[in-house]
């Protein structure tokens, strides 16, 4: 299963990483990318199972990649987490009516991550 | 109290322009013997002469205007030293002599002056500097709107240095990780050999019951394994601390995002503002009342001294 991290911040894609190998991945299951347009990129250029992405973003927001994955491309279909800050519930709400899987709100732990990712695979 | 350019000129070159300092002044002349005046006509100075001395000490015109008793003259002569030493005792107490100096060689002079000014404008603009400085200190004055003062800077800074420190402590905490990893990798090594000595002492043990050497080898064997345990155990504990920490500098990301909303309240409320105080560009200074009636200042005149003021004047 391929992954693909979507996060501004170096320490928290670093930190997602981690925490997807602790669930049994291995470090070439997963590809980094630090905004929303270097994961299109990376979406055109190759085949993902799974997103996990951030909202705020430099150049192309996470909200934005959501809108255009879902629109465009090869991965419509795709699992789509959001890892974010914004709690709030308009910002669920937004979120989900672009068409993200689930919401997790930083910070957040290990085993909310897993918990989720196995929903969002079972699905 | 500000002092003007005068008074710190002065005060570079160690003249005091206070009142006494301009009577000081008038006795160089004075003093020196009229018959002496007459007798030895080198001493009289010409207009030039007095020009070039007053360029290098920092005599203003007026204070030349001021010698009364000093005759016009076009010759062109020599001064000597004692003639040199008396002027600039008289001016304000220099009583470095200088060479003496045909005032006719203006080249050099002018050199000098343009030297003796350059210094004096350094000096000036460091008194300025300090004093400032000290101003600054005392919150009288705002810090200068400088790279390392502008709060949208320092944020800036703030925000990308942690993170490319929080980078590094998130490679030091892998790194400790994966070398527990390999400790535990390590001891497994460790414990498979132990299990094998375990069992062969226990056999040999069993077999040559009377051999004690046996039995205290197969005894410290168990002692080894459960050390290698109590190892491992340690490094597991170690290892779900780590991963803690790693989960806990997700904080730094908040933290950031934090620092950046910050920054984006300073950057509009800096816009508006700006919208707010900036006008068309068509105004013209207007002069401002620099005493207003209210005002908590010692310079301010009150009814009665602003009437003994014009009376006086009117006296006039």
């Amino acid at each position: 299963m391929k992954i693909l991290i979507v996060d501004d911040s170096s320490t928290m894609r670093r930190i997602i990483g981690n925490v997807v190998m602790q669930l049994g991945f291995s470090k070439s299951d997963f590809d980094e990318a630090e905004d929303g347009v270097k994961a299109w990129k990376l979406l055109t250029e190759g085949t993902y199972d799974i997103v996990l992405t951030d909202w705020n973003m430099p150049n192309m927001n996470g909200l934005e990649l959501v809108q255009k994955i879902r629109k465009e491309g090869t991965h419509t279909k795709i699992p789509i987490i959001m890892i974010t800050t914004e709690g709030g519930k308009a910002e669920v709400v937004t979120a989900l009516k672009a068409g993200v899987n689930n919401y997790i709100v930083k910070p957040f732990s290990a085993e909310i991550l897993k918990e989720k990712l196995d929903g969002v695979m079972k699905k | 109290m500000s002092m003007s350019q005068e008074e710190i000129e002065a005060l570079m070159n160690g003249i005091e322009l206070d009142a006494g300092d301009s009577d000081d002044e008038e006795p160089v002349v004075d003093d020196t013997p009229e018959d002496n005046m007459q007798e030895v006509p080198s001493e009289v100075l010409s207009e030039d002469d007095i020009e070039s001395l007053i360029s290098q000490n920092n005599v203003t015109a007026d204070d030349v205007a001021e010698e009364p008793t000093i005759a016009e003259d076009d010759s062109n002569t020599t001064i000597n030293d004692d003639d040199i030493e008396a002027m600039l005792a008289s001016i304000g107490g220099i009583t470095e002599t200088p060479t003496p100096v045909k005032v006719v060689e203006q080249p050099k002079k002018q050199a000098q002056t343009a030297k003796t000014v350059q210094d004096n404008h350094k000096e000036i603009e460091e008194i300025g500097s300090s004093w400032a400085s000290k101003k600054v200190e005392e919150g009288i004055f705002p810090y200068p709107a400088a790279k390392d003062h502008k709060p949208l800077n320092q944020l800036s800074e703030v925000a990308n240095d942690s993170e490319e420190k929080a980078s590094k402590i998130f490679d030091v905490l892998s790194f400790i990780l994966d070398e527990n990893n390999v400790i535990q990798q390590e001891s497994k090594k460790l414990d498979e050999f132990l299990n094998k000595q375990i069992a062969l002492m226990q056999a040999l043990s069993n077999k040559f019951p009377n051999i004690a050497v046996f039995d205290a080898n197969h005894q410290s064997a168990l002692e080894l394994k459960n050390s290698v345990k109590i190892i491992n155990s340690r490094v597991d504990a170690e290892n779900m601390q780590l991963f803690e920490a790693m989960e806990l500098m997700q904080f730094h990301d908040i933290n950031r995002q934090k620092i950046e909303r910050v920054m984006a309240v300073i950057r509009k409320l800096s816009g508006y503002l700006n919208n707010l105080f900036e006008d068309d560009g068509s105004h013209k200074e207007v002069a401002v009342a620099k005493h207003i009636h209210g005002d908590e200042n010692s310079d301010l005149v009150g009814g009665d001294d602003l009437e003994a003021l014009i009376a006086e004047f009117n006296k006039q």
